[in-house]
């Protein structure tokens, strides 16, 4: 699953806004809170959900209605293979599932990938981010080309290309890299967890780094040049500039980024299905609730996981914005 | 059909045309929908035969799975939960019969074509096509796994191949030999084949009342049998006679490893002979490893005691919700007739079903392992014919993975306690 | 390369041959799979030692043909169909962000923002059933809409992100000019919005086209497997054997268009993920 969230460019408020401002004053309509011609208003109101509405609809539909839907289903015992068998269980789904070590193994190997891979692509997002904002023009094109094709690649097609060159019968990793202490032909990278986890990790990360580091782009744009050439003329060494100028100055781009990725990454699946099934654990949440509900088809406990699966995403949010301050409307000039 | 010819503009008429089709109305031919494992091509060619032979009767269409069974099972299971009618025709592992035979899903053989189908069929076969003493599925084609070896290795290490071996004697040769058994360690399908072939070898079942309630199945996991089982993957798997690979391995990896510098002993579908004809034939292999290849009966667990080596395979099952059920049996009936099973064997190398198939002089040619093939799924253990089968499967798999882990003194205790909990639905897999 | 010192010349060749290989070495890596007989599968070399065309020949004429390419059919239809509908219904809803003021705003934006950061496992195990019972199961449509909970929000966000810069002023000048209001539309903003609209297709044709759980959840036959799903279908020789190179040979196939499309766009698809605005 790739990241399908959009971009928030941190602070673009002060581009944005000037733009709406101009715009307002333009068409001489009134700044929001002023209360004039009421009607217009209305008009206005009716015009903007005739135009959003459908769009807003479709997205309700597509996502609320399952989700009700999933919370229903996740009060029965119910199996595919057996229709007639449905019995109403409570809350039982969820006891069997809190209770079980397998859930939680499952929870703590997903959020060990989505930390290990947000802090990684964090540092080499930024890498890149900042090798395409400083760029000579001569090289921009070729070096954003490049860190887009992982972005626009297939991620089980990604999968597969990490698979094979791992994989002990098919790889050539192990022949390359038998100098380094503990790699040896005899390596069999997805046998055990921390190497298979390895190469999941790997994988997601060359995947997902460009898109966290196009975030990243977007939030140095913001950076004001003056401040850094200011710093630079007060004898400010790079390093210094770069953690007193501009890292404070796209914190929020930071914010933003790190919160859309850790989502996503908590959503991990492809790569696992792919590489090892959830052999050793590896067993992420998205492959145990596939797992119970497409493979075993008790759609009650895979529903049941779905509800939970996603009440930890609402909770990551809200942890975000509550206690790191996230501020996504802020981050996208949205006020 | 004028008023239709006139009125219609090109697009339209074109999608009539597909509508007809489907459901076979005005044009005549039914169109029976035969949803197939994926193979070398033979039952792509077996269905354009049997509409050939059908003579206008009846037209079948191939539609192809997934590579793996329990994927194939997957597919068809969540299709026919749906009642759906478009399946007709279902190339089905066998032990996914017991499931979908239990939820309704297929359609029930009519007594005088089961008459007809179950004559000369091997025992294993029969077994596998079979729910509650009813006949479920037409038979098709029959897996079993032999012992191949290298020649050479079994005579470097004394061992009389003529007589039959135990895992025992393959474990101790492969240590002194230093060489790599070919088994399937890897968390898939292939690992429950070795487990049910180790623990049926040794006097067990997995499951002993396969016909129960998913909250009463009783396992007979924990029993000298299991244990005998788990301590043989267990030596396998922690002395490493696997090789690196052994947890990832299947049947072809395995092969792979055969064929290598270190292949020694390999439990292995008779696909591996095919194969390695043709890899010499591509020029990949050298041609004298062929003469080096033996075959014989699947180890044995105990001295003395006959083992049961996997059967695997595909029948023919008809979808319960199919409009053509006449039809799709004399389909079935076309497909899986002895000749046909014999050309198959040849053309796809999947051995047949039917004992008389054997005779074939072209398979007898083709394949010299042909009569123990035969025999081998004389003695065929089934995998537990319960329709929990996917549950009891990937439990064992949850609990015998890796083979290095697998220890007589906890392993089968652990499977036990995990697929009880799981059929009673107290517990995740 | 003016302006810069020899120094900084040889720094800038080496980060770009540094990003170039960390982006495009398991891409090659695949590809010299897709091209190496079926001997030298485990040769454990990197490079074919006698590279072959036999794994296209495999997926595009040859046995795997009708799974493949029903798979791309499948793919490329559903993708736009769904790109085309999320950048229809997002470009009516972001122009009215963009213009108009409304209470709701927020909600829509706020949705966009849930609905994208949604599990899609958790959407798929309730579709499933649904689409059983009403007959969309394996069917185009089936996987049409709920493509649209990743095509749309993403759409919604970029789009009011273009919107929000374009001087809307020039329609205003273009009707005082005597257009009628179709006609400044058609002349003054269409051409300031096409570029933006295009940016957020590409885009959400990305997300749609890499799409695994749903499909290999709501499909099963060829009428609507898109590729990633059908890549698990592929088979060797035998039952039993790895179809290692058609699969690499398919994801090569897959690739290309990606690739061929971030070449050519890598300017907008920039600037469409970070700001919304066509510049530099």
């Amino acid at each position: 699953m790739s990241a399908t969230v959009p971009a928030a460019p941190g602070g673009s408020t002060a581009r944005a806004g000037a733009a709406r401002t101009a715009d307002s004053a333009v068409t001489g309509r009134p700044p929001r809170g002023r209360p004039r011609a009421s009607d217009r208003a209305r008009a206005e109101a009716r015009l903007g959900w005739y135009l959003a509405g459908p769009a807003f609809v479709v997205m309700l539909a597509v996502t609320a209605y399952p989700i009700l839907q999933a919370v229903y289903e996740s009060l029965f015992r119910f199996r595919l293979t057996a229709p007639d068998e449905r019995s109403f269980a409570g809350f039982g789904n969820y006891a069997v599932i809190l209770t079980d070590g397998v859930f939680w193994r499952a929870l703590w190997v997903t959020l060990l990938i989505t930390v290990v891979t947000v802090v990684i692509e964090l540092v080499l997002g930024f890498a890149l981010a900042l090798v395409m904002h400083k760029a000579i023009t001569s090289l921009r094109g070729i070096l954003r080309t490049a860190i887009l094709v992982p972005y626009g690649i297939i991620t089980v097609v990604s999968a597969f290309a990490w698979f094979y060159a791992f994989d002990i019968t098919s790889g050539f990793v192990n022949q390359w890299f038998d100098w380094v202490p503990g790699i040896s032909s005899d390596l069999n990278w997805f046998a055990q967890q921390g190497t298979s986890l390895f190469v999941i990790i790997a994988s997601e990360v060359w995947k997902t780094t460009p898109f966290i580091s196009l975030l990243l782009l977007a939030g140095l744009a913001q950076v004001p040049g003056e401040l850094d050439e200011a710093a630079a003329v007060d004898g400010a060494t790079w390093w210094q500039r770069l953690r007193r100028v501009t890292i404070p100055n796209m914190k929020a781009a930071i914010m933003v980024a790190v919160l859309f990725r850790a989502l996503d990454a908590f959503r991990i699946f492809d790569n696992v299905f792919i590489m090892t099934n959830g052999a050793n654990g590896t067993e992420v949440l998205s492959l145990l609730a596939y797992r119970q509900s497409i493979s075993r088809l008790e759609i009650g406990l895979g529903s049941a996981l779905s509800v939970l699966l996603f009440l930890c995403v609402i909770g990551i949010s809200v942890a975000a914005v509550k206690f790191f301050k996230v501020d996504l409307a802020g981050a996208r000039g949205e006020r | 059909m004028r008023r239709r010819r006139r009125a219609v503009a090109a697009a339209a008429a074109l999608a009539t045309t597909g509508v007809l089709a489907a459901c076979g109305g005005e044009s005549g031919t039914p169109v029976l929908t035969w949803y197939t494992n994926p193979d070398a091509g033979g039952q792509a060619r077996i269905a354009a035969e049997c509409t050939d032979e059908a003579a206008g009767e009846y037209r079948i269409e191939v539609a192809t799975l997934p590579r793996d069974a329990s994927s194939q099972r997957e597919q068809l299971a969540r299709r026919l939960a749906a009642s759906d009618s478009s399946i007709d025709l279902m190339s089905l592992d066998p032990p996914f019969i017991p499931e979908f035979a239990n939820a309704g899903f297929l359609a029930p053989v009519p007594e005088e074509v089961a008459g007809r189908v179950s004559e000369g069929v091997v025992e294993a076969a029969l077994a596998g096509a079979t729910w509650e003493d009813e006949l479920v599925a037409v038979p098709f084609w029959a897996n079993t796994q032999l012992l191949w070896y290298r020649v050479s290795v079994a005579e470097a290490a004394g061992l009389d191949m003529t007589q039959p071996v135990t895992w025992d004697q393959l474990i101790e040769v492969a240590a002194a030999e230093d060489v790599v058994l070919g088994v399937q360690g890897t968390k898939a399908e292939s690992l429950t084949v070795w487990i049910n072939a180790l623990v049926a070898s040794a006097g067990g079942e997995i499951v002993t009342d396969p016909e129960a309630e998913a909250d009463a199945v009783e396992l007979g996991l924990d029993s000298d049998a299991g244990r005998e089982a788990a301590r043989i993957m267990g030596e396998i798997g922690d002395q490493g006679l696997g090789g690196p690979g052994l947890p990832t391995a299947d049947e072809n990896a395995s092969l792979s490893v055969f064929q290598g510098d270190r292949g020694s002993f390999m439990v292995n579908w008779p696909f591996v002979y095919t194969a390695t004809l043709g890899a010499v034939e591509a020029g990949t292999l050298d041609a004298e490893l062929v003469d080096d290849i033996g075959w014989a009966m699947y180890p044995q667990v105990r001295e003395g005691e006959q083992a049961r080596p996997p059967y695997g395979g595909i029948n023919i099952g008809v979808g319960a919700f199919s409009e053509h059920v006449d039809l799709a049996f004399a389909a079935a009936e076309c497909i899986t007739t002895p000749e046909r099973q014999a050309e198959y064997f040849v053309s796809d190398g999947n051995p047949p079903s039917s004992t008389e198939a054997y005779d074939d002089p072209a398979v007898q040619e083709e394949f010299p392992m042909a009569d123990l093939i035969r025999e081998s799924l004389e003695n065929g253990a089934p995998r537990p014919q319960t329709p929990y089968y996917n549950e009891v499967s990937a439990g064992l798999q949850e609990t015998w993975h890796p083979p290095a882990d697998v220890s007589p003194d906890s392993t089968p205790q652990r499977a036990t306690d995990l697929i009880t909990a799981v059929l009673r639905g107290e517990q995740l897999l | 390369m003016r302006g810069l010192s020899g120094r900084q010349k040889v720094a800038w060749v080496v980060i770009t041959v540094v990003v170039l290989v960390y982006a495009l070495f398991p891409v090659a890596s695949i590809a010299a799979t897709s091209l190496k007989p079926a001997s030298e599968l485990n040769s454990g070399l990197f490079l074919p030692q006698n590279p072959t065309l036999g794994n296209y020949e495999q997926i595009l004429v040859g046995n795997a043909q009708e799974l493949f390419l029903s798979a791309l059919r499948n793919s490329i239809g559903i993708s736009l169909i769904a790109t085309a509908i999320a950048v229809v219904l997002a470009t009516l809803a972001a122009y009215a962000i963009a213009r108009l003021d409304f209470p709701g705003k927020r909600l829509i934006l706020t949705t966009a923002l849930g609905v994208s950061i949604f599990p899609v496992i958790s959407i798929v195990i309730p579709l499933f059933n649904l689409w059983r019972s009403i007959g969309l199961y394996d069917t185009w449509a089936g996987l049409i809409i709920p493509y649209l909970s990743l095509t749309l929000p993403i759409s919604i966000w970029t789009l009011s992100a273009f919107f929000r810069q374009i001087p809307w002023e020039l329609e205003q000048a273009a009707q005082v000019d005597g257009a009628t209001s179709w006609q400044a539309f058609r002349k003054a903003i269409v051409p300031l919005a096409a570029p933006g609209v295009f940016t957020t297709a590409l885009i959400a044709f990305f997300i749609a086209w890499n799409d695994f759980v749903y499909g290999i959840s709501l499909t099963s036959t060829e009428t609507a497997r898109p590729v990633p799903a059908a890549l698990a279908f592929f088979t060797g020789a035998s039952q039993f054997e790895e179809p290692t190179g058609s699969i690499s040979a398919a994801a090569v196939v897959v690739t290309v268009p990606v690739v061929v499309l971030v070449v050519l766009f890598q300017r907008q698809i920039v600037a469409g993920l970070t700001q919304g605005a066509v510049k530099g």
